[in-house]
């Protein structure tokens, strides 16, 4: 049995390596990091602070990506924006999914009552928009850190992994394995973690990456409502301050346009890396898309 | 017909725990955050300049929540509020009532919602069906994808801003931000129609063509994994016309777990309407928020909160009643009874 699980998962592996869009979309993701780090691993801090360079000045020799009205490098502040809002989104996008599997395991394994009141939870949850709970939660918790917002953020992405894993889990639960696991008298929690939980890795994958990208998105949302992280820097906070202090019409083109880049080379990046986690677990959909 | 009351109650079910459990959730948010429960507004009023009215505003709070009584009792009177529909004063603007602002905001937003969501899921699932119908992997089909694709992934206020820069700064073709004219009465006449429709354009052109792309895919998808099912081979079979299996059979069949993913869809698209609103200072429900947000404004934001999650699970609601209408296995169930 468990031979068999590790093939079919060396299987998946190899089909995920060669998935086009896989690859592409990661190494798009890791160039990303790569500029990240090695910017902030070369910036000396005190140069984040505003006026440590001429203001408004265009893309040039003396600050690559030009600055803003408060004299920051928009290099600068990208090489703080883009870690932090990978951080973010890989917090709020673990903590969603974990909420989200344990709910999805326990509704879909043990059934009954608990399914009913756990499935119209997660049902309810699904249909009202986060983001206002999220604005709710985050006016009250005023000043909060990069971490705090990933913290409430993760914790409203749990009901989409919930439901996806609940619909796997009652596929699953009927299989001849788990029957003979319960014959053999593994208990619930046993069975979960044991025999159903391998064969949700490559699902899990995929919603990870799918949490990630909401998070992102909850965070640049939060922050351009005036809710994000005030005194540090993450992508959705330097489109905030660009447009409180009117870039697009002093025609500061480079302020704004920069984390709009790589926000959308962000999404791109993760939705295809999404793509290529459905189709190598799901070879039929390949001729599809 | 029992299964269609069945599936009615069991939606209304769902309906009734989102706003309760909303509610709860709204209520208890504040009072689990350390302090008093209205420490938000106690601690704020000094920094808004309303200082001049801060003691009746705590009084009247102190007797609107009831704070001297047990959570439980504070709970009921919430509620009893609510069901009023009171939902307390304003800070920045002490005494406009919430719910009088909110009322000024929602029609913009509802009118800005209602008419992009409309467009762009008809027109995203015309243009869908018969891509996914024709098939093929002509240049042009490769390219459509890959653009809808792009703007799947792309949130609406990026769009939002791009368009701004291009059509409301660089073009100067509409109106930078705003719902009218500064100066024009709103009232019943061309001119102020003509002024609202132009202010609206960029809002609604960022909303529709981001969420296009996403219609465009998903129905695109839908009638490609339709095509190999049995009634329509045998339609083909019983040689119907081409445009009649597809509109008739197909597209028909597609629709219905098109109008499910606009009801899941819909929290989405309202929280991105939200922040577009904010971009182009159109003034529904978002920038009313936008404004308590940096008014410090607590009451309004619950309020809008509130409102938002009420009208999303109408919404949905009423998607899901309308949903066994369109179902054809429904129909002929019913016809088939009556």
């Amino acid at each position: 049995m468990a031979e068999v699980r590790v093939e079919a998962q060396r299987g998946y592996a190899r089909e995920l390596l060669r998935n086009r869009k896989f690859l592409i979309g990661t190494s798009i993701f890791l160039a990303l990091l790569a500029v990240a780090v090695a910017g902030s691993l070369f910036v000396d801090p005190v140069q984040r602070r505003t006026g440590s360079f001429p203001v408004r000045l265009p893309p040039g020799p003396g600050a690559p990506l030009g600055t803003d009205s408060l004299g920051r490098s928009i290099a600068i502040q990208m090489s703080e924006a883009v870690p932090n809002s990978l951080q973010v989104g890989l917090i709020a996008a673990f903590l969603g999914t974990l909420i989200g599997a344990l709910i999805g395991f326990v509704s879909g394994y043990f059934g009954g009552a608990v399914d009913a009141v756990l499935r119209i939870l997660i049902d309810v949850f699904l249909s009202v928009p986060s983001l206002v709970f999220l604005i709710l939660i985050a006016s009250l918790v005023r000043g909060v850190g990069v971490q705090t917002m990933a913290l409430i953020i993760g914790a409203f992405a749990w009901p989409s992994p919930a439901r996806q894993v609940r619909a796997q889990v009652l596929s699953l639960k009927e299989r001849a394995f788990v029957q003979i696991a319960r014959l053999s008298g593994m208990s619930g929690l046993e069975i979960i973690f044991r025999e159903l939980m391998p064969h949700m890795l490559q699902w899990l994958g995929a919603n990870f990456v799918n949490a990630f990208i909401s998070a992102v998105l909850a965070e640049s949302g939060l922050s351009l409502l005036g809710l994000g992280p005030q005194r540090e820097m993450t992508l959705g906070m330097m489109i905030y301050w660009a447009l409180s202090y009117s870039a697009i019409l002093q025609n500061l083109w480079w302020w704004w346009l920069t984390p709009i880049l790589a926000l959308m080379c962000l999404f791109l990046s993760l939705y295809m890396i999404h793509l290529g986690f459905d189709e190598a677990s799901n070879p039929r959909l390949h001729s599809q898309v | 017909m029992i299964a269609y009351l069945k599936y009615l109650s069991e939606r209304f079910v769902i309906f009734v725990a989102t706003i309760f459990i909303s509610i709860t959730t709204v209520f208890f948010v504040p009072r689990l955050t350390p302090g008093n429960p209205l420490s938000a507004v106690f601690s704020n009023l000094a920094g808004v300049g309303g200082s001049l009215n801060a003691p009746q505003l705590i009084e009247e709070y102190n007797r609107l929540f009831g704070l001297d009584r047990s959570l439980w009792e504070q709970y009921v009177s919430f509620l009893r509020e609510l069901v009023r529909g009171n939902l307390g004063y304003s800070i920045g603007s002490f005494p406009s009532h919430v719910s009088d602002m909110l009322r000024s905001a929602i029609p913009w937003t509802i009118g800005l919602l209602t008419v992009t969501t409309l467009i762009s899921w008809v027109l995203g699932s015309l243009i869908g069906a018969v891509v996914g119908w024709r098939g093929g992997k002509s240049r042009f089909v490769q390219v459509l994808v890959s653009v809808a694709l792009v703007l799947y992934t792309i949130p609406y206020y990026i769009l939002a801003i791009i368009l701004v820069f291009l059509f409301a700064f660089y073009w100067r073709i509409f109106p930078l931000s705003g719902a009218y004219s500064v100066g024009l009465r709103p009232g019943l006449s061309l001119d102020f129609a003509l002024d609202v429709l132009r202010h609206a354009a960029l809002p609604a052109l960022s909303m529709i063509v981001v969420s296009l792309g996403w219609w465009f895919l998903s129905m695109r998808s839908l009638i490609t994994s339709l095509k190999g099912e049995d009634y329509i081979l045998q339609a083909e079979a019983k040689g119907l016309s081409e445009r009649r299996i597809l509109w008739g059979y197909a597209f028909r069949n597609a629709l219905l777990p098109q109008a499910t993913g606009l009801a899941i869809s819909l929290g989405h698209i309202v929280g991105g309407a939200l922040i577009t609103e904010v971009i182009f200072a159109y003034p529904g429900l978002g920038w009313l928020i936008y404004n308590s947000i940096k008014g410090l404004d607590f009451p309004v934001i619950q309020g809008g909160v509130l409102l938002i999650v009420f009208s999303v699970a109408l919404a949905n609601f009423a998607i899901d009643m309308v949903y066994p209408l369109i179902d054809p296995r429904i129909r002929y169930e019913r016809t088939g009874r009556g």
